[in-house]
Formats: structure tokens, sequence, C-alpha cells
């Protein structure tokens, strides 16, 4: 077999969120291979656009979902603006899924707090509705959601649906000056918004994706909220080529990101060197 | 006793197995001063002696430093992909050297973990490699210090010897090499053996200690100050094995290709948002020792490296590895001022 070729998928739809950032849904044009297609929220994949090349990104669907995968992408360089024209019908390439997963079996029974900061909502957004759909096995939902201004803000609309379920709480903030007249969320950077919402963090666990600087900032905040190292988890964005442990590109000290990341939590994290 | 080929039979060989479809490629004189391991249109190509080693490896005959992974095509909005036939031919790396030929079998596991490279494994099973013990090594090799000397045996399907008199003493290692010598050689009593061996020393403790401590240590800038970060360390190194993904062509047609990268260039791991772990180039440098002298032994069992010099002969400034590992020896027994 030749690991590095992708599958054809078809694409189904594409959304804009901001001036940057599109959503697209796409399925396997192989239907049995859609039918038993199966990964973990937390996995990624090698997108392609052919005669551009491939990314790396998040599979921002829940793994409950049979009938199509989504991705979300800020246009950034040459092969997301070639992503950028794709439209529903065309066909690009996907290879995956790959890494380790968040351990949403290990959080069964716990208050979940999701912690994102920009383009980092895809990542969040799958293990979201995870929790969603597996309403039972968690505990309260907490989601902390922020950018720079509201038009940065990514899949909008399912923040509005997410505040509707029960025992869940949506904080959305903007940073300041990043506000409409309209707004109604709160005004504030990510962490000190976290720090004043005064979040319950007894049996939790806390998912925190986004730039470096917002997590730099939030991981102290949480710890001080109560929660060990090992229940904050975070997923790394180290440069990736081959997703398969080969090209060389992604370790971050001892790790291969690509292998057995890219989810860490904060104990796992610290033991590694600042190599990402 | 020993078998044993004279210079003249083997060349005769080579040129039967070129004429039956094999690949041959040997360490061949291209300019004069600059031998290169390259493919070989007939014997009288191969250079058997008089250079210390070639000025690459042989780690292009198995994974080549540009490969064609598939091809794309776009017939209105169909795409359709095509593969890559793999390689078919046989081929024989001869007169390869020991560091070159213990590479492979370093490298295998990398190839291999979980996902299966079948680039790299078909051109590993179609590929003898013969190698010729070391007569001469100069100021750069290091073998001995990682392990390996000029007559090690890993990594080779048959090790000749050069018996000075015009021939060689063939000692077969595996039945890759026994297909290729059964029956074309001559019994005899005389008897090869490997010429003085390299002297450096590394105190790989020493060096372990070292990337296990300080990852922030201001000896990775200063002991590699004068790196310029061109990457012919790798391009050069038997071991080295990282690339790029990229495609040629354009919308309507073309090919996805895998190219040699290197960790010491300033871009390698840029991540699209401007952020970049290793912005300074002794942090390209400290990955670069790390990767070859802990974290690969760690996860594959090996040493990333076989001493070969390679990376010093062909920098631009002498650096390369050794004399990395060297100062980081001086730093740990103390003998360099703190920084
Ligand atoms: C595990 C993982 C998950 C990810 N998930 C997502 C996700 O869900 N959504 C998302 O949007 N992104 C995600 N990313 C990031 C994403 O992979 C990159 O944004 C994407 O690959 C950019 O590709 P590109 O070809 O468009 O950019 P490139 O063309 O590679 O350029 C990216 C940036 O690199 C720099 N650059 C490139 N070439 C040069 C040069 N020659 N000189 C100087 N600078 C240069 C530029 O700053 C440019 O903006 C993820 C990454 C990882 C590793
Ligand atoms: S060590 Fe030498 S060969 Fe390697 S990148 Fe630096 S200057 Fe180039
Ligand atoms: S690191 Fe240098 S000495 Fe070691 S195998 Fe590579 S080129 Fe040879
Ligand atoms: S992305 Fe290639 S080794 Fe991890």
């Amino acid at each position: 077999m030749n690991i590095y070729k992708p599958d054809l998928m078809d694409v189904l739809e594409v959304n804009q969120h901001t001036a940057d950032i599109k959503s697209v849904k796409i399925a396997f044009k192989d239907k049995s291979k859609q039918q038993d297609f199966a990964f973990r929220v937390g996995q990624f994949g090698i997108f392609s656009a052919f005669g551009y090349g491939e990314s790396t990104f998040n599979i921002c669907s829940s793994s409950t979902w049979k009938d199509y995968a989504e991705f979300c992408f800020r246009r950034t360089g040459k092969v997301t603006e070639a992503l950028w024209r794709i439209e529903p019908g065309d066909t690009i390439g996907f290879r995956g899924p790959y890494g380790n997963h968040y351990p949403t079996d290990e959080w069964e029974g716990k208050n979940l707090i999701f912690i994102g900061g920009g383009i980092a909502m895809p990542p969040i957004r799958c293990a979201i509705w995870y929790a969603l759909e597996n309403r039972e096995k968690y505990g309260r939902i907490t989601i902390v959601y922020g950018a720079r201004t509201v038009g940065d803000l990514v899949y909008r609309d399912e923040l509005d649906k997410w505040a509707g379920y029960k025992d869940v709480k949506v904080i959305r903030c903007v940073d300041p000056g990043g506000e409409t007249p309209d707004w109604d969320g709160e005004v504030g950077f990510v962490p000190a918004v976290l720090e004043k919402a005064s979040v319950p963090a007894d049996n939790s666990v806390a998912l925190v994706i986004g730039p470096p600087i917002m997590i730099k900032f939030s991981l102290p905040v949480l710890s001080k909220m109560g929660l060990a190292d090992k229940d904050i988890y975070t997923s790394l964005e180290n440069r990736m080529k081959c997703g398969v442990g080969k090209c060389g590109r992604c370790n971050a000290g001892p790790v291969y990101v690509c292998k057995e990341g890219p989810v860490f939590n904060l104990e796992q994290l610290k033991r590694l060197p600042e190599d990402y | 006793m020993s078998a044993v080929i004279s210079q003249t039979e083997l060349r005769r060989l080579v040129d039967g197995w070129i004429g039956q479809g094999v690949q041959v490629a040997g360490p061949r004189q291209v300019k004069p001063d600059h031998v290169l391991y390259a493919l070989l249109n007939e014997s009288g190509q191969l250079a058997m002696d008089g250079f210390v080693r070639p000025a690459n490896s042989i780690k292009e005959f198995v994974y080549p430093r540009h490969e064609k992974l598939y091809g794309y095509r776009l017939n209105e909005k169909e795409i359709e992909l095509t593969d890559v036939e793999l390689p078919a031919k046989p081929q024989v790396v001869l007169a390869a050297r020991p560091c070159d030929a213990a590479a492979l079998p370093i490298l295998d596991p990398l190839f291999n973990w979980d996902f299966q490279d079948d680039f790299y494994n078909r051109r590993r099973e179609l590929t003898t490699v013969v190698t010729l013990a070391c007569n001469n090594h100069d100021a750069h090799c290091f073998c001995t210090a990682v392990g390996l000397a000029p007559d090690a045996e890993r990594g080779s399907d048959a090790m000749l010897f050069d018996l000075g008199d015009g021939s060689y003493e063939v000692r077969c290692l595996t039945d890759k090499g026994r297909k290729l010598f059964d029956g074309k050689t001559q019994s005899s009593d005389k008897v090869g053996q490997a010429k003085a061996a390299p002297k450096k020393t590394i105190d790989l403790e020493k060096i372990r200690s070292f990337i296990n401590g300080d990852f922030e240590s201001p000896y990775w800038q200063e002991l590699t100050l004068r790196c310029l970060g061109c990457g012919s360390c790798a391009f050069t190194c038997p071991t080295c094995h990282c690339f790029d993904i990229v495609d040629e062509g354009n919308a309507a047609g073309g090919e996805r290709v895998r190219n040699w990268d290197a960790c010491q260039f300033c871009l390698f791991t840029k991540h699209a948002s401007g952020h970049n772990p290793r912005t300074a180039q002794g942090q390209r440098q400290r990955q670069r020792v790390t990767h070859k002298f802990g974290i690969y032994p760690d996860k594959f069992g090996d040493i990333l490296c076989t001493g070969c010099g390679n990376c010093t002969r062909n920098c631009p400034v002498s650096l390369g590895i050794f004399p990395v590992l060297d100062s980081i020896q001086k730093v740990e027994t103390g003998a360099v001022e703190a920084a």
C-alpha cells in the first residue's frame, strides 16, 4: 500500500466563517469507505489540493457523524489559498486519520471545560459535539471561546445552539477593541475572561487550544482553579509533512507529534522540552 | 581458506550484471578529485581506490533525493490519481563503505514503524550491498567511536578486502551476497584485513548527559555559531532522512513528490502562524545532534550516525557533527569556560 496516497473526497459543502476562515464538509468518493470511516475526536488528517500540495488540519466533525467529515481552515499560504477556491462538487484528497485522540472515555463522568481562541475552535468543536451527543456520560460543560474581533469568531451559530443544551454554559469574548455596538458577550482576553467567570472546576478536565500566548496565560488560571496538570489537555501544531512518523519534521524533543500526539496533557507537556 | 576474486574478474562480473539488466552503482570519479556513488554504465567507471570515501552516501539508491509518490490529473472536475510503478530492477551497490552500508539497517525501523514505506522497502529488497573494507581513513572518520569499524559487516551482503595484489577476498554474509559471488571466486589461503582504524573517540555518556541536560543551554548556540544552515551535512549523510512532500505540475496535472529536506533549514519547522519553535541555528543543531544521539537510539535502538565524517568533509565551515560532539565533551568535562 502507498501510505502517501490520499483518498479522493467529494466536497459537499463549503461555509465561510470569517474573512479568512472556511469550513468544508467532505465525503469519500468510495461510498463503502465513507461507511467504514472511523476516527476519534482529536485526530487530524492531511488534506490535498492537487497541484498545490498538502496541509494538516484537525478533523472538526464529531466521530458520531457518519455521512461526512469536516475540516475548517484559515487561509494563510499556498495550499490553504488553493483550498479557499474550492466549491461543492470539487474533489480534494485526504489521508488519515492520524495521531492520538482526546481521551473521551477517561473523561466520562467529569465536567468539561473547553477553552479556545480564534481558529482553534474547530479542534475543540468536534469534542464539544461528541460530548453533547453522549450527553449522559459527561457532567457540566463550560465553553470559553474568544477571538480578536466579533468578525473573527467561527461557528457562531453553533455557539448559540450549544448554549441551548442543558447544563452547558457558553462564554464568548473578543479582545478589547474587537467588539461591535451590539456585542453582548465579554470583552477581554481569554485567560482574563476565564478567571473572571469563576467556572466551578471540581471533578473537571479542561481542553485548551489556541495561540501559544493564550495557552501560556490560561494554564496558570486553570491551575489556580484547582485543575491538576493531568486534567488539562491541549493539542500541538508542530509543522508536519508525512503524518506517519517518517519525514522527521514534527518532533518536539523525543516525541513525534504526528504519531504520539497531537494531544497531550499538561503533565506530559511539562516533561517535553520547549520544542513546539 | 578464503574466496578470492581478481580485479579484472570483478569488473567482468560487473559488466555481466549490467548486461543482465541489473542496476549497478558504485564509487565513480565524476570530476578530478571528486568521487561520488553513482550509477555505472560499465565497470570501467568503478573507482576502487585512491580516495577515502565518496562525497555522498548510498542512501540515495534506496531512498532517492527526489521521488514521485503518485501522479494526479484533472479532467473537468474529476481528479484521477495514478500509481507509480515500484522499481523492479535488482540493484547492486558495489564498493560501498561500511559506514554507508550500516546506515540501511539503522534506517529500516524508521521506514516501518506502523506505517510501512513501500518505496523504501521495495528498493531495499532489490538491493545487494557489496562493501569494500576500508584501506584508509582521514581526519574526519570516526566509525570506531560509534561502534563500527573499517570492516564492520552491518548492512553488507558481501564484503571485499583489498589483498594488495590486484585481487580481493570476498566474504559473503547473506544469501543475497552468495547469489552474486557463488562460483565466481577462487579459493585461496590469502586472508584480507582492514587497515588501521580511525582513532577519534566520543564519550557517548557525556553526550547523553549533555543532551539530556539543559535544553536551553547557551552552548548550543555558541558551539555551532559558524553554521550557515546550508544543509550539506544532512544531504551527504548516510542516515539523515528528513523529507518534504510537494506537488510538481499545476492544477491540470502533475505529480506529488518527496524531496530530501534538512532540519538545518530555517523554515523547516516554521508554523503557518509564523511561530517557529527553532528560530536560531543553535536550536537546529541541537535538533540534529539530539535526534542522532538521543531521540533515535531511544526510539529505534541505534545511534543515527555511522561516523563516516561526511558532514564535516562537506561542510563549508568545517563543522558537521564530530566537531560539535567534541566541543560538547569539552563542555561536559569542564574544559570550556561557562558560556
Ligand atoms: C496537527 C495539526 C492540526 C492543524 N489543524 C489546523 C486546523 O484545523 N485548521 C487550520 O487552519 N490549520 C491547522 N493547522 C495548521 C495548518 O496545517 C497550516 O495552517 C497549513 O498547513 C498551512 O498551509 P499552507 O500551504 O496554506 O501554508 P504555507 O504555504 O506552507 O505557508 C504557511 C506560512 O508559512 C510561512 N512561509 C511559508 N513559506 C515561507 C517562505 N518561503 N519564507 C517565509 N515564510 C514562509 C508563511 O508565514 C506562511 O504564512 C494544523 C496543523 C497541525 C500540525
Ligand atoms: S553544519 Fe556545516 S554543512 Fe551542516 S548546515 Fe551547518 S554549515 Fe551546512
Ligand atoms: S552525522 Fe555526519 S558522521 Fe554521522 S553518519 Fe551523518 S554524515 Fe556521517
Ligand atoms: S509529520 Fe512526518 S514525522 Fe511527523
